[in-house]
């Protein structure tokens, strides 16, 4: 609960020095949008900044080249099953670890984790070998299992917070009023804790969306990913296009980022008190 | 409501986690409708009891049986115990209603008579009109009534509460404390109660348990244990007591005695039966209220009296009462209560004094 001092002894964080020292880090960190957006409206056919004219010719090229579309497609085919598997194992883990009472919760968590701070060119020869084994390596299915671990460490954070958000009493009183294991977890659980599993798919899609290192190793030519493309392209013609792809891609993560906050802000309100208009549905 | 409680027994339970033991192997009786406190201090077990009974904690062994059927294996949704806890435990995303009809729905009754007694049972926490509402725009207070209404509208046979006034502040709950046994009154439920408070448990119960250390030390009703003390952890914790040491060769024979302390003065007293006359060490409880105090000289010993003197340490004074701290000698401190009257001159600190109180208002009792 927030002390009833708070409001006098808050930071001042409205100091101007501070603000000016803030500003300046926010310049820092959105620096290179800065760069690529007006780049990818260059009419100039190599990359050079800043540009001396404007035309919107690069964002024509990528609908003419059917190999763009391609790749966003397999990026979708990808990105769409890893986030739907990342909140299923990631909650699953969630839940374990938060309400299970495992014994060794702690290292089970760490292990969980791990696959975000480990470098994922690790990851990816790690996986190489394994994937080429089973025949999957460079299908759409080698990638989603290689994204997966990547992304049920993004969905096992944002639920185990929603669920460190509540008592577990919640649970408890569930069962003592006479709610069995599942229908506590449909009616209180998931509930509580699912605004947070949609937060988590959202970052394990678009961290799938973005993730180039693993793309190497595990697409091949039907199955590359945007970022990969980039990345080829990146090499053999260095044109505007590739910033046109990079700013629809920025684009594309600004509008699920945004939905993932916009989320999150109207679940922190929704447990809290709620206008007049909620109280009108009556008691049904 | 179906208007009659479960007998509740517990034979033999106990709680371990590995080498630790929560709760020692308890037998406790909980007759139909009564309204049963478990009290003690932190750590002593209390809570733990109550989740053996409500499922959370399975016991380790031994039978809990509720009208003579064994629970003690069933999960908590088998149960059929309502269990209000010390947060309300309200579902956030629910209305009021939602909630109340939380344990009705898991039971699969009918929506029309689900909201029939939904309704009825919103009445009877007087809380009506607040249906459509969350939780969270609740009062303490009527969060707390709504807590109750959801643990009782199923009809548990035993309705359990784990300090379920330990979130309010000191009005609110006096208040709610009647609102609760009007509450049982109405619904006459079996009620077992814990609290660490216990005017609390004294103002509500029909019985009361003193636990310590993961043991029932003693059970009765509120006067008894508090005018029968089996020892002297449960003289001290159920209200205050001034203990005097008894000298440890003393000889213990129940009913009127005149002992000899350990400071080597004599006591008129009386022996309680169940004190241990074999063995252990013994104290004399006496409780503030019974001590009367007068300015130094004025009373004397006689048969049926006691009499010290000594100094006043300390005045305390609370609303209507005042309580002295009396040095009588080598470092014991007495405790004095008296009725403080308007206008009366109270004693002053330094102040000699007589104190004074009946035999039969000291009880010599085992130490353990």
């Amino acid at each position: 609960m927030r002390s009833e001092f708070a409001v006098e002894a808050r930071y001042r964080v409205a100091s101007v020095v501070a603000t000016g020292f803030a500003v300046l880090i926010l310049v820092y960190l959105a620096l290179p949008l800065f760069v690529i957006v007006p780049l990818s409206f260059s009419d100039q056919s190599y990359l050079s900044f800043p540009p001396t004219g404007w035309s919107t010719k690069w964002f024509t090229r990528i609908a003419e080249n059917p190999v763009w579309l391609q790749a966003a497609i397999n990026s979708l085919i990808i990105g769409v099953p890893v986030a739907f598997f990342s909140m299923v194992l990631g909650t699953l883990a969630a839940l374990a670890v938060t309400r299970g009472g495992l014994a060794r919760a702690g290292l089970v968590s760490v292990l969980v984790v791990a696959p975000m701070m480990l470098p994922h060119v690790i990851l990816a020869i790690g996986l190489y070998p394994l994937l080429l084994k089973f025949g999957v390596l460079g299908t759409h299915v080698g990638a989603i299992i290689g994204h997966t671990i990547i992304g049920v460490p993004l969905v096992f954070i944002t639920v185990n917070a929603a669920l460190a958000g509540y008592s577990d009493s919640l649970e408890l009183a569930a069962m003592t009023l006479g709610a069995d294991p599942w229908r506590t977890f449909r009616t209180v659980t998931f509930p509580m804790v699912r605004v947070g599993i949609i937060v988590g798919g959202i970052l394990a899609f678009a961290s799938s969306f973005d993730e180039l290192m693993l793309a190497l190793f595990l697409t091949g030519a039907g199955t590359r990913t945007l970022p990969r493309l980039m990345w080829e392209q990146l090499n053999d013609y260095l044109t505007p296009t590739i910033a046109a792809v990079a700013t629809l891609v920025f684009a594309f993560t600004l509008v699920l980022l945004a939905a993932a906050t916009a989320l999150q802000s109207r679940a922190r309100r929704g447990l809290g008190p709620r206008r007049a208009a909620a109280d009108d549905r009556g008691a049904s | 409501m179906n208007g009659h409680g479960a007998k509740l027994a517990l034979v033999g339970v106990e709680k371990r986690y590995g080498d630790i033991t929560a709760l020692h192997a308890t037998d406790l009786e909980v007759k139909p409708g009564e309204f049963f406190s478990l009290i003690g201090p932190s750590g002593s077990g209390k809570t733990t009891l109550l989740g053996t009974i409500a499922g959370l904690t399975p016991p380790s062994a031994g039978r809990i049986e509720v009208d003579g059927e064994d629970i003690a294996r069933l999960p908590p949704y088998r149960r059929n115990v309502g269990m209000v806890f010390q947060n309300y435990a309200l579902f956030p995303h629910m209305s009021v209603f939602d909630n109340v009809a939380f344990p009705l729905r898991a039971r699969k009754i009918a929506s029309a008579e689900i909201a029939a007694r939904v309704e009825r049972m919103l009445k009877t926490v007087r809380l009506p009109d607040v249906a459509a509402r969350r939780p969270t725009q609740l009062s303490g207070g009527q969060q707390q009534r709504i807590a109750l209404a959801r643990a009782a509208v199923y009809d548990p046979r035993i309705l359990l509460m784990d300090e379920p006034l330990g979130a309010l502040d000191k009005n609110l709950r006096e208040e709610m404390q009647f609102e609760i046994k009007a509450f049982h009154r109405q619904i006459a439920s079996t009620v077992l109660y814990v609290t660490h408070d216990q005017d609390e448990a004294t103002t509500m119960s029909d019985r009361i348990a003193i636990m310590n250390e993961g043991r029932v030390v003693a059970c009765g009703a509120p006067r008894e244990l508090y005018e029968h003390p089996v020892n002297a952890f449960t003289a001290s914790f159920l209200g205050s007591a001034n203990l005097f040491a008894i000298a440890p060769d003393e000889r213990i024979v129940p009913g009127p005695a005149h002992v000899r302390l350990a400071s080597g003065a004599m006591l008129n007293a009386v022996v309680a039966t169940q004190a241990q006359t074999t063995r252990g060490s013994h104290v004399a409880c006496v409780r503030p209220e019974a001590i009367r105090i007068a300015p130094s000289g004025t009373m004397a010993e006689g048969d049926e009296w006691n009499a010290m003197e000594g100094r006043v340490a300390d005045v305390v004074y609370t609303a209507g009462t005042v309580r002295y701290q009396v040095d009588v000698g080598d470092g014991t401190a007495v405790t004095t209560r008296q009725p403080a009257i308007r206008r009366t001159p109270l004693f002053e600190r330094a102040q000699p004094v007589t104190l004074a109180w009946p035999a039969s208002a000291t009880l010599v009792i085992s130490r353990d």
